[in-house]
């Protein structure tokens, strides 16, 4: 009879938060809010609906633990429960972005700090790319968008990202390279002077 | 018009191809400039993405997300286990051991309470007597006394 061994350390702490071990579900949330709150924050460009949203993905974490099985990995369940809730808060409109970034224009939607290291020059050179960056996220496909995310900030192979998204790796490399390609012609678009709307090729 | 070489050319960058299509790709590289291009434009980009600050998460959201939870209601197996656990069955022996104690002072009460009424029948039956000798204040139980008060009295007597 096959035994549902954890396979890592993440899941041997999820088993224990399925039977209400509060302090390691606390080692996970340590172990991943950052990773969580970046991909919540490249959905709606806002500080504070990121972390609300990633105080939503880890409570439903915490109270589904009971369903996740050690035979997959905790952070393609993790990330598939992120997935799934940012996608419907953003589809229920409750975190729609509504702003458009314009050069010159106050208010960037970015909140993040550059590093004090850095020139003022190449801080708001960052911060522009940033923008590029974000607007061309805005305007990929959601499956592209996630499938970015994922591989772009947060370093997961194409197999994990096929397993988040219940998709084959096939279908995964194309849905990057798609986004990857959109938001390269956006940030050459930008590098050029020019903010020519970049459109996905999907 | 793209060469169809292109749509493998981001995991070609991201190291993702078997090492047969990295080859052909690679092969594919040295005769196609548009290809060459683009590989370029890529791989810059992702070099730049990566270079991205990150967005930081607040610390109180930590003790947010702590606090929600530790205020939800636990799962089963957690409550069954700390039901089983010997400090939770300790207070539960007792809070049983004061159940019965209780019952068995509440049936003694009952016991009593139905002697008592038995003595109220008793006062009733011989009111007229007990009112002669102007003894309804007395306990009941004295009833005895109160019907051989005239032999008593003699008895008393020096």
């Amino acid at each position: 009879m096959p035994v549902d061994e954890p396979r890592d350390e993440d899941a041997a702490l999820m088993l224990r938060v399925a039977g209400g071990d509060t302090a390691a579900f606390a080692s996970l949330y340590d172990r991943y809010h950052r990773s969580v709150a970046r991909f919540a924050h490249r959905f709606v460009q806002d500080a504070g609906k990121a972390e609300e949203l990633t105080q939503d993905i880890f409570v439903k974490v915490y109270r589904h633990a009971g369903r996740y099985r050690a035979t997959a990995r905790f952070k393609t369940f993790l990330f598939r429960v992120a997935t799934n809730h940012c996608l419907n808060e953003v589809r229920r409109g409750e975190y729609r972005v509504t702003h458009v970034v314009e050069e010159g224009e106050e208010g960037r939607p970015v909140e993040m700090p550059a590093p004090e290291a850095q020139s003022p020059e190449l801080a708001v050179e960052g911060r522009e790319l940033e923008a590029t960056v974000a607007e061309a996220l805005q305007r990929l496909s959601e499956r592209e968008r996630v499938a970015f995310t994922l591989c772009r900030f947060e370093g997961m192979a194409y197999r994990e990202i096929a397993e988040v998204l219940s998709a084959s790796e096939a279908a995964v490399k194309s849905l990057i390279h798609r986004a990857t390609l959109s938001v390269a012609r956006a940030v050459e678009a930008w590098q050029a002077g020019a903010r020519a709307p970049a459109r996905s090729e999907a | 018009m793209s060469c169809t070489i292109e749509d493998e050319l981001t995991a070609y960058v991201d190291g993702e191809l078997s090492a047969v299509e990295a080859a052909r790709v690679r092969s594919h590289l040295t005769s196609c400039s548009d290809c060459r291009s683009t590989e370029s434009l890529l791989r810059r980009t992702v070099t730049q993405l990566a270079a991205l600050p990150s967005f930081e998460p607040s610390s109180a959201l930590r003790r947010r997300v702590l606090a929600q939870v530790e205020g939800l209601p636990r799962p089963w197996p957690e409550r069954m286990r700390s039901w089983l656990r010997p400090s939770a069955l300790a207070p539960a022996g007792v809070a049983l051991a004061t159940a019965a104690l209780v019952a068995v002072v509440m049936g003694q009460r009952t016991m009593s309470a139905r002697a008592e009424r038995r003595a109220e029948l008793a006062v009733a039956e011989n009111y007229e007597l007990l009112s002669d000798y102007e003894v309804v204040g007395l306990d009941p139980a004295d009833l005895d006394v109160v019907e051989h008060l005239d032999q008593l009295e003699k008895e008393g007597r020096p």
